[in-house]
């Protein structure tokens, strides 16, 4: 009889472990975490050609080494609708591609692929991007159209334990995430880490990519990101985005364009910037335990600092919980 | 097998001095219908000097992976072709469908199959292909539908998760295996279903087209038109995309005549008439010939546009060579009335 309940119990004990243990076991490969990041916050209150200036002046606050590299811009390259700051400026972008050469980089590329319209070359059109990059004979590539590599994630909150990805991302020496500070109605914000999404090819995941929807948005931000190294991040706050994003939300002037390191810390700073409180974002929480720093305390601020507003970005309600109180 | 671009050098200098001989002795229209010939010809030329030398065609004229939709939209492109391109390449076609009858989004994918697979039953339709394959795509076509018709997930959508304003009781074709229906693949497969079965349709057959095609008018946006299915999210009206209206507009052909249908084709009328980027153009184009629309003026203007750099992704190329033959060679995403 004894010897029953001891089986029974031990039968029980190794279900409920087994049970237990994605829980509670570590859902990342391994600790990346710098043990410091930098954020620097650069004052610019409109899209000017002084924009480029700015950034060199910025770029020199980081001691990052671009000659001979292949640089890797990915801006947040949504949609168009007439009136709407919806993407990330084209003259930032041109800027930041200008800059990159004037470093010395091998190549720069300008590459996105967007998750609601299908017609890439029509966004590209319509958003100015095809002219400013023509003008400047800076290259784009299609991510939702280039080849594609399957890849094992270096995190597992999705489940999906791979993901195909198209080639030019995977081969790029130094990826430069460019987001729109926004907030979007699905994740809260969609800054650094959830611009990510559109290195996620199309042709294999459709329009919008909705099987990362299913598996859980805050949790395939952080499988992408563990998996696709972003070393260095500027962020477009100066025309910031509020209320039902990505889409319909209405402009707010932030007059601020973020740099930063590391993505967690970038998104972190972002955050605060709009008046939220980056903890209870659950893709910045988590990043923050094995990806990057979003504790004030492991970021060195430089340029400007941080500047809570007295009103918060708008959110969706579901989102209100943001603020911070 | 590999057509390089050697093969096609004396065909287009013909085309270039035939074009500088009809420029010469300007006898319009003749030598205007001449020219266009001409265009569409050397287009097609293009499109042969893009195919891959395993027969398929990849999306980018520097990728060597060959992908599904760029294949397809080649071999239609190519369907009266006598030469070898489209023998070969409807060989690789063939060759490439899965075990459970879909077709993979590009070469090495897993076997789950893509969404856009009815587009592969399209080109087989059109080749005149009879093959035991269509049957096992139209097969899996049948098997394959949205999550949100699972009775747990329209449970979910219709009390709980309401902020994107949908019918989930109205379903249709997902992009992938695991996620909702959406607009271009639902279109597509309806499109082939209807194609496969002019006559003689079994229930299956029917039920599917009906729920596609109530999924389809449930998802349009409030002023007509489509995007890629969320025509309301937070009880804000979406705006409509180009292909994706093009696309459910020729799915829709033949359906009874409503309100949407008709708001969709004024709204596609105004915005091809400005749209810049030849693939949204090229499916404008093939939908409003299936209405019997006025189409001269954008296929002049696609005429224009071909001649750009635009053309870098073979899908464009083969979709604008599409549009531009529909007038002399037919339209192969009209559906049968």
């Amino acid at each position: 009889m004894k010897r029953r309940s001891m089986m029974a119990g031990s039968i029980g004990l190794a279900a409920g472990a087994a049970t237990a243990a994605p829980f509670l076991l570590p859902r990342y490969d391994e600790v990346s975490r710098p043990p410091r990041s930098r954020v620097a916050i650069l004052h610019a209150d409109a899209y000017s050609e002084q924009l480029e200036q700015q950034l060199m002046d910025g770029f020199k606050l980081f001691q990052f080494h671009i000659r001979g590299k292949s640089v890797l811009l990915k801006p947040n390259l949504v949609d168009f609708m007439p009136g709407a700051d919806i993407n990330t400026h084209p003259l930032l972008v041109v800027a930041a591609a200008q800059c990159f050469r004037r470093l010395g980089a091998s190549s720069v590329t300008v590459g996105e692929g967007p998750g609601h319209q299908r017609d890439t070359f029509l966004v590209l059109c319509e958003s100015g991007f095809s002219s400013q990059l023509d003008e400047q004979s800076i290259p784009f590539v299609d991510l939702n159209r280039e080849d594609v590599v399957k890849k094992r994630l270096r995190a597992n909150y999705t489940g999906l334990n791979h993901l195909w990805l198209p080639r030019t991302v995977l081969e790029a020496d130094f990826i430069v995430s460019m987001p729109k500070v926004k907030t979007h109605h699905w994740s809260g914000v969609t800054l650094s880490m959830k611009n990510l999404f559109g290195v996620v090819p199309g042709v294999k995941y459709g329009w919008p990519k909705n099987i990362l929807h299913w598996r859980g948005i805050q949790q395939s931000i952080v499988d992408i990101c563990a998996t696709v190294p972003v070393p260095f991040v500027i962020a477009d706050g100066i025309a910031a985005m509020e209320g039902n994003g990505p889409l319909n939300s209405s402009s707010r002037h932030l007059g601020c364009v973020v740099l930063s390191d590391d993505p967690v810390a970038a998104d972190a700073t972002c955050a605060r910037l709009m008046g939220f409180d980056p903890d209870r974002i659950p893709h910045i929480r988590e990043a923050a335990k094995f990806l990057g720093n979003a504790s004030t305390e492991l970021i060195d601020q430089l340029a400007n600092p941080v500047t809570i507003p007295e009103t918060p970005f708008k959110v969706v309600p579901e989102f209100e919980h943001l603020w911070i109180s | 097998m590999t057509l390089r671009p050697s093969v096609c050098a004396p065909r287009t200098a013909f085309l270039a001095a035939t074009r500088a001989l009809f420029d010469r002795f300007w006898i319009f229209p003749y030598n205007q219908i001449m020219i266009d010939a001409a265009g569409r010809v050397a287009l097609k030329g293009a499109l042969i000097a893009r195919q891959l030398p395993g027969a398929g065609w990849s999306y980018g004229p520097a990728s060597s992976q060959p992908a599904l939709e760029p294949t397809c939209l080649a071999l239609l492109a190519l369907r009266w072709d006598p030469g070898p391109a489209r023998t070969y390449g409807l060989k690789f076609l063939l060759g490439a469908q899965n075990l459970n009858g879909s077709w993979p989004a590009f070469s090495g994918d897993d076997g789950e199959g893509s969404g856009l697979s009815a587009i592969a039953v399209i080109a087989l339709i059109n080749s005149g292909e009879m093959t035991l394959q269509i049957e096992r795509g139209l097969t899996w076509l049948l098997s394959s539908k949205g999550r949100e018709s699972h009775w747990l997930w329209k449970w979910k959508f219709e009390n709980w998760d309401t902020h994107v304003r949908f019918d989930p009781n109205k379903f249709g074709w997902p992009w992938m295996p695991g996620a909702c229906s959406w607009v271009i693949p639902t279109a597509l497969s309806i499109i082939a279903l209807k194609q496969a079965f002019v006559c003689c349709k079994t229930d299956q057959v029917s039920f599917r087209i009906r729920r596609g095609v109530e999924m389809l008018l449930d998802r349009a946006c409030p002023g007509g038109g489509w995007n890629a299915g969320n025509g309301v999210v937070y009880g804000v009206p979406l705006a409509p995309h180009v292909d994706a209206t093009a696309t459910a507009l020729l799915a829709l052909h033949g359906e009874e005549r409503s309100d949407t249908i008709d708001a969709s084709l004024a709204w596609l009328e105004r915005a091809a008439a400005t749209c810049p980027a030849p693939s949204s153009l090229a499916w404008s184009i093939l939908a409003l010939d299936a209405y019997d629309r006025p189409i001269d003026c954008l296929a002049d203007r696609l005429g224009a546009l071909k001649d750009s750099s635009n053309l870098w992704d073979s899908a464009t190329l083969a979709i604008t060579t599409l549009a531009l033959s529909c007038p002399v060679q037919g339209n192969v995403f009209k559906v049968v009335v």
